[in-house]
């Protein structure tokens, strides 16, 4: 079961703390890579509700947040304001999603996996043929949502405002978990048979999770389309799937503070390492490997463990 | 009219051999081991780069012998060191460890090879066209579903006719029983494991005078070859031939008589697989 302990609490408070601060000091780039971490955070704490808790490892994330982006400007470009052209990219999100989960619900382990990565190369696919979505073009001239008292085309402003949707996604997150139904999704993650047998219908709680981390997914999506104020296929493709897994594994899975750190120091590292390399790839998978070999506790799942064992 | 379909059914059957180059090694240590390898795509990549390079110093024939070989030490190698240890540990970490090696791949080569794509001219053997049913068609291409279809037959014999097939099946089947009666299941799945990369190596040198050689290839290779081995069934070379059939025809006819679809239709077929029959189409008749 899920606890948010002191330690996990910290870490997330701090982490949230040096990114605003990272904000407010750093200079434009430093703010857009603010927002560029809030956005990877959100997308990766939608994997770890689906995986991480659910059991359910999700390659077809990208995708799903994707659909979230291009619902949002789709919606913009019909017309709508930027909230409520925000919920319905959520809403398509969710939609897609649950399509998803309810397709894939009855396989399980590594068949799981391959069927959302067939669903998630769909949509990319369809995406990336279909002329009334702009194809391998992309979308561009997006809004961005207006504030009360700021400018959003403000980096420092957007970045706050990218860190504070990344709290309410937390939040929200934390309170799904301590739900009953986020307890039964637990549960069904821990021990289908006994779940059953206790009265809990595991297909539909895997579906309702699955399509519940979508919304969340498609949170990501909107805020990435805000962001960039422009959508392409490529959002969509398996690797960002793949690289949302990475974070999640690097930070810890099962650990909510996992993500949130995992996601500030994969972007760090990324631009860090992009500096002097093109190749940064190659130090990602190296880490990738590493951290599974090490026993795949991720980052924080460590301290975890080793302050575990000081206090023992 | 005749002329149209002649060439597609041949580009189908072409594209086709090569699917089921990728996807028997990777459906069979599937089956066989549990093991995902998202790496497969990486090791046709190689095979790919380590053709261009050896056909530039020696030819295209000997590179056609050992870039597979190479590929071949490659995945011996990384089953021994790193995939065996996770091959236990369930899918998680067979999908992580085989993601971090396809971005390893995927810079070594661009590191190695640079990133403009490479191609390779067809031996002068086969460069020229064949006149078949009233259209020209390219040896070389005829050369790949020949390889294709001689490699399918020889792979189905060696699993159901042979000793060794056999005591593949058995340990397919029940490694614990077959350990009890004495295969030794491990070095089988090195065997097994080893000729799959070596397998998708040939596949990737036999591709690039067809399709050029460039980094994506560990992934845009990839995919395919997964739908090619869940529709088809896992761990089963019928499934992967009849998988890659499958695949192909869809894929060439339907680009040609119905492109707004096409992107999306190997997709449709695959979803309605899994939602009607989750263990493949072939499933059951493991391994054979």
């Amino acid at each position: 079961m899920f606890r948010l302990t002191a330690l996990r609490k910290a870490a997330l408070t701090l982490t949230l703390l040096v990114l605003a601060a990272a904000a407010i000091t750093g200079d434009y780039f430093a703010r857009d890579i603010v927002a560029e971490i809030a956005t990877l955070t959100i997308l990766v704490i939608a994997l770890e509700l689906a995986a991480g808790f659910g059991g359910m490892v999700s390659l077809a994330h990208g995708a799903i947040m994707g659909v979230g982006a291009y619902g949002y400007a789709l919606a913009g470009l019909a017309g709508m304001s930027a909230w409520p052209a925000s919920l319905a990219g959520i809403a398509a999100a969710a939609i897609f999603g649950g399509a998803v989960g309810a397709a894939c619900a009855r396989t399980e382990g590594i068949f799981f996996i391959m069927a959302t990565l067939a669903f998630g190369q769909m949509a990319w696919a369809f995406t990336f043929r279909a002329d009334a979505l702009g194809g391998d073009n992309g979308l561009g001239g997006i809004d961005r949502p207006s504030l009360p008292f700021a400018d959003s085309a403000d980096p420092l402003v957007f970045a706050l405002y990218a860190l504070s949707v990344l709290v309410l996604v937390i939040l929200m997150t934390v309170a799904i978990l301590r739900s009953p139904f986020g307890r039964s999704l637990q549960a069904v993650h821990e021990n289908p048979a006994r779940a059953e047998a206790i009265g809990l219908p595991a297909r539909r709680i895997r579906i309702a999770g699955f399509t519940l981390s979508s919304a969340l997914a498609g949170m990501a999506g909107v805020l990435a389309a805000q962001h960039i104020q422009f959508v392409s296929p490529d959002l969509m493709i398996w690797t960002a799937s793949g690289e949302a897994l990475v974070v999640l594994i690097l930070g810890g899975i099962g650990t909510l503070a996992g993500p949130v750190l995992g996601a500030a120091i994969f972007v760090a590292l990324k631009h860090w390492a992009a500096g002097f390399t093109d190749h940064w790839h190659l130090l990602i998978g190296a880490l990738l490997i590493l951290v599974v070999l090490a026993g795949g506790r991720g980052l924080f799942g460590q301290l975890e463990t080793r302050l575990r064992h000081d206090r023992d | 009219m005749t002329a149209f379909w002649v060439l597609q059914t041949l580009n189908a059957l072409q594209y086709a051999a090569l699917l089921f180059l990728i996807s028997a090694g990777l459906s069979v240590s599937f089956g066989l081991m549990g093991f995902v390898n998202l790496a497969h795509g990486a090791l046709y990549m190689l095979g790919a780069y380590i053709g261009i390079s050896v056909s530039h110093m020696f030819g295209f024939w000997p590179a056609l012998v050992l870039s597979p070989l190479a590929t071949a030490c490659i995945g011996a190698m990384l089953h021994l060191t790193l995939l065996r240890r996770v091959a236990k540990q369930g899918p998680m970490p067979q999908v992580l460890v085989s993601f971090g090696l396809v971005f390893i791949a995927v810079e070594l080569v661009r590191i190695l090879w640079g990133d403009i794509p490479l191609t390779l001219d067809p031996p002068a053997l086969l460069s020229s066209g064949v006149a078949l049913a009233g259209i020209s068609y390219p040896a070389y291409r005829l050369f790949v579903i020949a390889m294709g279809a001689a490699l399918a037959t020889g792979l189905y014999l060696g699993i159901t006719r042979t000793m060794l097939g056999a005591a593949l099946r058995a340990a397919t089947e029940n490694p614990a029983a077959a350990r009890s009666i004495g295969i030794r299941t491990e070095r089988l799945f090195l065997g097994v494991f080893t000729l799959g990369a070596g397998l998708a190596g040939l596949g990737g040198v036999m591709a690039v005078p067809v399709v050029s050689a460039s980094s994506s290839m560990a992934v845009t290779a990839l995919i395919p070859a997964l739908i090619v081995t869940v529709i088809g069934g896992m761990g089963s070379v019928t499934g992967a031939i009849a998988g890659a059939l499958i695949v192909a025809v869809i894929e060439v006819f339907g680009a040609a008589l119905w492109p707004d679809a096409s992107a999306v239709l190997v997709y449709l077929v695959l979803a309605a697989v899994l939602i009607l029959r989750p263990q493949g189409l072939l499933a059951g008749t493991r391994a054979a």
